[in-house]
């Protein structure tokens, strides 16, 4: 490839590295946008790309105002409007590719690059990864060269020169970058956070439909990380509380109606026993109010710039959307007891089932009901039952359990036999409530993966689980994972189901899997790095810095006093630079300028460009004029002019090699040493002659 | 004129203005650029860099992109690292003029700069012009190296002209500054009257003080001093007449040829067209151009000055050194 590069025309190989640069800054988005946008973005890069090569002609406007057109009538029919983020990204993307046909002027090709930086940082509203950050830095590298390469006029420059310049400004660059990342005020979102900001991003979700969660079990990203103070909990007891769900429509499940809008203060009434766990847990953005613990937090986990509240059914909620990475401390306790409320309206809720769904399992606990084997059960005995039932009847935990219907815990219990955790827990709270035991389910994320590198808990969107949770009476809420009774291994020893690996990732483990794991386990810990200190930098992080730097009770306005200080600091440095620049000269004329200045002292008028040669052979002729003829004076006088031509001999030498710059210091020692005459007559001699 | 002016008082200001800049400036035939001479501003496409760095760090606010916010600030390092490569690329660079040959009014002149650069890295893109035109010739320097560039002008009329005040511009590395320099070159250069298109045949010569003897003998037909052809003689001495008969070629010695002496008068050439001074010099010109291209010897008479009358290089640049600044 790069060889084509280099044997091509100079204007062919310019496009073609800049079509590569654009497709390069676009790959990775092509998940994210209509299919439409990505077939036609392509299209028009390689139809750029042909006329590059071929050195045909570019198409007429006609051409491009029909593509135009296409391009607008298919970003409003995929997002039915022009406007937004979305259809903003889809919309540069395509002009972008478009821009590339129309380019002939130089202004042209401003307009792709400054529209290219706008597809670069497009990229971040889906992956603020560290592998995207390096992968834009060479996008963003690529563009400067070849912004860079399109102001060399002259010739057919290799590419490389205008990279090694492009590579140096960003290098040089980067201090201000950091400065500026680090002092620049971190200002609220100007107009809201965008509702769409967090589109792309998976994780849990408001309502559970069954079948969402299994979504989320190819998702490997990560949901938070965890740094356990002391030592962790053990994995089975890892449950980490999202959104609880008690109402049920058939299809889907939903939060009470009451528990969201519970006022701030009203906590849920949790005893707790047993030994504390501290630790931190740093969350991704999600959009979603959810601030997500271990069962069962007491106390509010101190989470700056929110302020926190506790629903009655023990879910922890922000006032408002997390979207970015959040970082709070939590203390929370695996032995506790969630009272409940003792309302009957809210355990009513808990006991709903509509009607006209999942007959047969109302019809299986109808039967239940009447064995005599239960006449005396407790929702204990019930739950141990169903439990029994999962362990007994051959049902098995599968990441691919089809589509079910309308009748999902039907299928479930009769039918298919298989299901994922929320197949699994729907079902089980559906035969509870059928059984008239309180009964809801539980969303959020169970277990965790510990790096060995950094000693961070990772908990991945692949961790998302379901469960249920049965009122017990005087026990209050308990927690029932129905998933543990098909998969023991789901919980216990966190086995995952395997997702199918790509096929590099396959031979990798095959050769060495304790090397694959890690690898991992360094990329990882390298991403969490990256998380802790690039995404994770808040108005919060700004101010400790501004702490430490020894403000008392920092605000965003003595940032921007550190940053002004920091310029005026910056731009004077340049300023007395200059003034060094100015001064500063070739050493032979600082070295030529001084003998001047010592002549000129000493009385000899010369005119300022004066040539060694020229100076010497008037102190030559001077000492043999009257005045100066007295020894000592005429020695001194053919010693500086011997010394001057010497410093010519040295400037117009034909070879210059290591020998003679030993010379100049030679010359600045003879300078030093040189006897300089004191006083010397005004010149006898016709000097302008000399010099006309 | 007035009234255009009238009509664009800013333009008016602004030449005004700059006639009066230029003035000040040195006249020199080298320069060495320093932070004194090198201008900087932001082209059209820095200030869009500046519209586009503002939207994206209101994106990165907006939508709370901390990796935006990284973009955003490590393009304007890049820019403001650019300004100062900008910059560079000018400042410590020596000009020197290599002083143009003389040349015809409406010729093109043109001036040769060497470029010298001391510095360690090459410098890239830079272009020269003439001042106020858009002839840019471009080059780049290698480190401690030179490079010789040439722009052309056109002087309009003849005499001794000033070179015109020259330029220099860079906007590598990123195109969004220009960094300029204006100098203003002592040498001079001489540029002659432009020859007449299609001038009349020369005028007649003069008979010579002196040689009427040998004006007879030239309308016999005969010549005394014949002698065999050398390389270089013009073919208009070569006697055909002879080399039809033998096979060998004969010219004519030329030292015996000026049986008549040809001057170029001003007063000859102005007929026709009295009171038109430049159209004489101009006709002057292109005989004088042909009176050497033709061998012959000839003399120069202008109002009060006399060129005796002789030929080769020299003395044909005698002649129109002296037409041109008559």
């Amino acid at each position: 490839m790069w060889l084509t590069l280099k044997t091509l025309p100079r204007d062919a190989r310019d496009t073609l590295f800049l079509l590569l640069v654009i497709a390069w800054t676009i790959a990775p988005q092509i998940d994210n946008l209509p299919l439409w946008c990505s077939g036609m973005t392509a299209s028009l890069l390689v139809w750029r790309g042909v006329i590059a090569l071929r050195g045909s002609p570019m198409p007429s406007r006609w051409w491009l105002f029909a593509a135009l057109a296409l391009a607008t009538a298919g970003t409003y029919f995929s997002f039915k409007t022009l406007l937004g983020r979305d259809a903003g990204v889809t919309f540069v993307i395509v002009l972008l590719a478009l821009k590339t046909l129309e380019m002939r002027a130089r202004r042209d090709a401003f307009v792709i690059f400054f529209l290219g930086f706008f597809a670069l940082l497009s990229n971040f509203f889906y992956s603020q990864s560290l592998l995207t950050a390096l992968s834009m830095l060479v996008a963003l590298l690529g563009l400067l060269t070849a912004l860079v390469n399109s102001h060399m006029p002259v010739g057919k420059p290799p590419l490389t020169h205008a990279a090694r310049t492009a590579a140096w400004m960003a290098l040089l660059g980067a201090p201000i970058m950091i400065v500026l990342f680090m002092l620049f005020p971190r200002i609220a979102p100007l107009w809201g956070v965008p509702s769409d900001a967090m589109a792309g991003r998976s994780g849990l979700s408001g309502t559970m439909q069954v079948g969402t969660i299994a979504s989320l079990a190819l998702d490997s990203s990560v949901a938070m990380r965890i740094k356990f103070e002391g030592r962790p909990p053990r994995q089975s007891s890892l449950y980490f509380r999202g959104p609880v769900f008690s109402a049920f429509d058939g299809r889907n499940w939903s939060p009470a109606r009451r528990a969201v809008s519970q006022a701030a203060g009203t906590s849920a009434p949790i005893e707790t026993s047993g030994d504390p766990i501290r630790y931190e847990v740093t969350l991704e953005g999600n959009n979603r109010p959810w601030v997500l613990v271990l069962d069962a937090t007491p106390e509010s986990p101190s989470l700056k710039g929110y302020s926190l509240f506790q629903t009655q059914t023990m879910q922890w909620l922000a006032d408002a959307p997390i979207s970015d990475i959040v970082r709070y401390k939590a203390t929370s306790f695996t032995n506790y007891t969630l009272a409940g409320n003792p309302a009957n309206q809210s355990l009513g809720e808990n006991l709903t089932l509509p009607s006209g769904f999942n007959p047969r399992t109302q019809q299986l606990a109808d039967e239940m009901r009447r064995d005599p084997q239960y006449s005396r059960a407790d929702a204990a005995t019930w739950v141990e039952a169903g439990m029994q039932r999962l362990r007994t009847q051959g049902y098995t935990y599968t990441l691919e359990p089809g589509v079910f219907g309308q009748h999902s815990a039907d299928e479930f219990w009769f039918d298919k036999r298989e299901g994922f955790c929320e197949h699994i827990a729907s079902s089980f709270v559906v035969l509870m409530r059928a059984l008239d035991v309180p009964a809801r389910v539980v969303t959020g994320y169970q277990g965790g993966e510990l790096n060995a590198v950094d000693g961070f808990w990772t908990v991945r969107q692949s961790d998302a689980h379901a469960w249920a949770e049965v009122w017990m009476g005087a026990k209050g809420w308990v927690r029932v994972d129905p998933t543990s009774a098909v998969a023991p291994g789901r919980t216990g020893s966190l086995q995952r189901l395997e997702i199918p690996q790509s096929a590099l990732g396959q031979a990798l483990s095959r050769v060495s899997p304790s090397f694959v794991v890690n690898l991992r386990a360094f990329w990882e810990a390298t991403n969490n790095r990256w998380n802790q200190w690039v995404l994770n930098y808040s108005q919060a992080k700004q101010l400790n810095l501004l702490k430490n730097l020894g403000f008392e009770s920092p605000s965003w306005e003595d940032l921007s006093y550190v940053l002004i200080a920091l310029l005026v600091l910056a731009s004077s440095g340049g300023a007395l630079w200059t003034l060094w620049d100015r001064h500063r000269q070739d050493p032979w004329l600082r070295l030529l300028s001084r003998a001047h200045q010592r002549l000129t002292k000493a009385g000899l008028i010369l005119p300022p460009q004066a040539a060694p040669r020229q100076i010497a052979e008037i102190l030559q002729r001077m000492a043999d004029q009257p005045p100066h003829t007295q020894r000592a004076l005429s020695t001194e006088l053919h010693a500086v002019s011997a010394w001057l031509l010497k410093l010519e001999r040295w400037r117009y030498s034909p070879s210059k090699d290591r020998a003679t710059t030993a010379t100049l210091a030679t010359l600045h020692r003879e300078f030093q040493q040189l006897r300089w005459p004191k006083h010397l007559a005004s010149s006898p001699l016709p000097l302008e002659n000399t010099f006309s | 004129m007035q009234a255009r002016e009238w009509l664009h008082p800013v333009a008016a200001i602004r030449k005004r203005f700059q006639a009066w800049w230029q003035s000040r400036l040195p006249l020199r035939d080298t320069t060495t650029l320093t932070q004194r001479n090198v201008y900087i501003l932001p082209t059209r496409p820095g200030l869009m860099l500046g519209l586009t760095v503002m939207t994206l760090l209101l994106a990165s606010i907006n939508y709370q992109l901390n990796l935006g916010y990284v973009l955003t600030f490590l393009l304007m390092g890049c820019a403001v690292v650019g300004i100062h490569v900008c910059h560079g690329t000018l400042r410590g660079l020596t000009m020197n003029l290599i002083a143009p040959d003389a040349c015809f009014a409406g010729d093109n002149a043109t001036i040769g700069i060497n470029l010298v650069s001391p510095s360690r890295s090459i410098r890239y893109g830079i272009g020269l012009a003439v001042l106020g035109t858009q002839h840019w010739s471009w080059a780049d320097v290698p480190a401690q190296g030179s490079t010789k560039v040439q722009v052309a002008f056109q002087p309009v009329q003849r005499g001794q002209y000033r070179v015109p005040p020259l330029t220099a511009e860079t906007r590598y590395p990123l195109g969004t500054f220009r960094v300029w320099t204006v100098w203003r070159p002592a040498a001079q250069v001489l540029v002659y009257p432009k020859p007449e298109a299609h001038p009349p045949p020369l005028p007649p010569g003069e008979p010579r003080a002196g040689g009427a003897a040998s004006l007879q003998r030239q309308h016999t037909g005969e010549f005394d001093g014949v002698r065999p052809y050398r390389r270089g003689d013009p073919l208009k001495l070569v006697v055909w007449k002879k080399a039809a008969k033998a096979d060998e070629l004969v010219s004519r010695d030329a030292q015996q040829v000026p049986r008549f002496e040809l001057w170029l008068d001003l007063a000859q050439a102005g007929s026709g067209h009295a009171g038109q001074p430049e159209q004489s010099l101009s006709r002057l010109c292109a005989w004088v151009l042909m009176a050497e291209r033709q061998g012959l010897h000839y003399g120069l008479r202008l109002h009060g000055l006399e060129i005796a009358p002789g030929s080769g290089e020299a003395h044909k640049r005698h002649c129109l050194q002296a037409l041109a600044l008559f």
